[in-house]
């Protein structure tokens, strides 16, 4: 297991590669389908850094939160995936979620040095991992709402890296 | 048979709570087999995890997965017996308390339907104003009524299916459509190993309520000749627990052939059920 600590710098993803187990230890923020369009928003109004959202190294789970706990969602919904190349660019380092994504994504994320990693829908384990959580964008989404969580030891498995997915590995 | 209010509404909210906790016995018992043929130790670890989690699930009573999913209901009524629009009314308002006590994750879209469509009022906090699916009645020979409570989640949802196929009089092409479509979208469907649920009938909604009765009454541990086929043939494609490589893709298969029409075409609905499902669990009222 590789530890990730939070803001990841470009180094440490340069040393990941496809297939390897991560756990992050630090700051993460959770958003899907309905917050992530409104993140971008935000950066293409030019308005993210008078917000409390700071991408430069950071890591964005795809999920939602509520009482029933944490787990991925399909990263490869369109709200979802249509938005990790921006937000790479912007700084996110990891994308955390689940189910395969395009080429298209697959290849902006090697020009944005970012990865993706799958994390498995295991929500009664996930628990003990999240420390705290707090919102910090769109309460008017409910469980879909941007939030950041703090997570000691939260695993993950690198699916893609560098232009190469887990097809790729031998 | 006259029924108490407050014990239906309790024991449907049993139901609930354990089918989003609990794996059956039998699913167990199918994982420890898969884990012992798959030759790749992260496949391996990756469904250890799963029956890890489903320990956590019972002894924390934190769900299996935070999607607590839509509750499907199918009701089974034996010759004597007596189904009243008061008993649909406590089966839904246990069904509710079942999710608040979970509790669920809150998740009723509000406002009217282009609201709802658009998802602009956001959600219920309430997880017990999550409207179930509507209710599938069905006589049966054994006396009683049953209620079988199914939650399904939403990424199996994205990576399902009802459309026709025409036949050419065999079986094979209908396995072999069944099959490309299972592999056309297994990859993205992340919860993996898979439990392909699939129902065949006569016009979408009786293919759509074959699947149901299929998760319903589905056996891991007694698989058809075709439904081994099935979970075999997926099995090939690698994509493996989680996505991420493997020999187990497909855990199992639930297949339900309905009636067919004197036609060419059958009507089939695949649903690509993730690695949790089905979370059924199933009471006497």
């Amino acid at each position: 297991m590789i530890s990730v600590q939070t803001p990841i710098s470009e180094q440490t993803i340069d040393s990941l590669k496809v297939g390897d187990p991560i756990f992050i230890n630090g700051y993460i923020y959770t958003g899907r389908d309905a917050a992530l369009p409104k993140v971008v928003k935000l950066i293409e109004d030019d308005k993210i850094e008078q917000s409390d959202i700071h991408l430069r190294g950071s890591a964005i789970f795809h999920t939602a939160i509520s009482a029933a706990g944490i787990g991925p969602t399909s990263s490869n919904k369109y709200d979802i995936e249509s938005n990790i190349p921006i937000l790479s660019e912007h700084g996110v380092k990891i994308h955390l979620g689940k189910g395969e994504l395009s080429k298209e994504t697959v290849e902006a994320l090697k020009k944005n040095n970012s990865v993706y990693a799958v994390v498995a829908p295991v929500t009664a384990l996930l628990q003990s991992t999240v420390i705290e959580k707090e919102l910090v964008a769109f309460p008017e989404d409910g469980i879909e709402a941007f939030h950041r969580i703090k997570v000691k030891n939260f695993p993950a498995i690198v699916s893609i890296a560098h232009g190469r997915t887990i097809h790729d590995e031998e | 048979m006259m029924r108490n209010k407050d014990e239906v509404i309790e024991k449907v909210s049993n139901t609930v709570i354990e089918a989003a906790l609990t794996f059956k016995e039998e699913q167990k018992r199918t994982y420890r087999k898969a884990i012992d043929k798959e030759k790749l130790s992260r496949a391996k670890l990756i469904m250890e995890n799963t029956l890890k989690n489903e320990e956590e699930a019972r002894r924390s009573q934190i769900t299996l997965c935070d999607d607590t999913g839509i509750p499907h209901l199918l009701l089974e009524i034996g010759k004597k017996d007596v189904l009243t629009g008061e008993m649909m009314d406590w089966i839904h308002e246990g069904v509710a308390e079942g999710l608040r006590k979970l509790p669920g994750r809150p998740m009723a879209v509000k406002g009217n339907d282009i609201e709802r469509l658009e998802q602009s009022q956001g959600m219920s906090d309430d997880p017990g104003a999550l409207v179930s699916a509507p209710l599938i009645v069905k006589r049966v020979d054994t006396p009683g009524v049953r209620l079988h409570i199914l939650l399904q989640g939403g990424g199996p949802e994205i990576r399902s299916r009802t459309y026709r196929i025409f036949h050419k009089h065999k079986v094979s092409a209908i396995v072999d459509e069944i099959v490309r479509w299972a592999k056309e979208e297994v990859a993205q469907l992340g919860c993996t190993p898979c439990v392909p649920s699939i129902g065949i009938g006569r016009t979408h909604f009786e293919a759509t309520s074959m699947m149901i009765e299929a998760m319903v009454h589905g056996k891991f541990d007694v698989q058809s000749d075709i439904e081994k086929e099935i979970t075999s043939r997926i099995n090939e494609s690698n994509v493996g627990p989680l996505g991420l490589k493997g020999d187990t893709t497909a855990l199992a298969t639930f297949l339900k052939v309905g009636p067919q029409r004197a036609s060419g075409v059958r009507i089939v609905c695949l649903r690509l059920s993730c690695n949790i499902e089905p979370r059924v669990n199933s009471v006497y009222l």
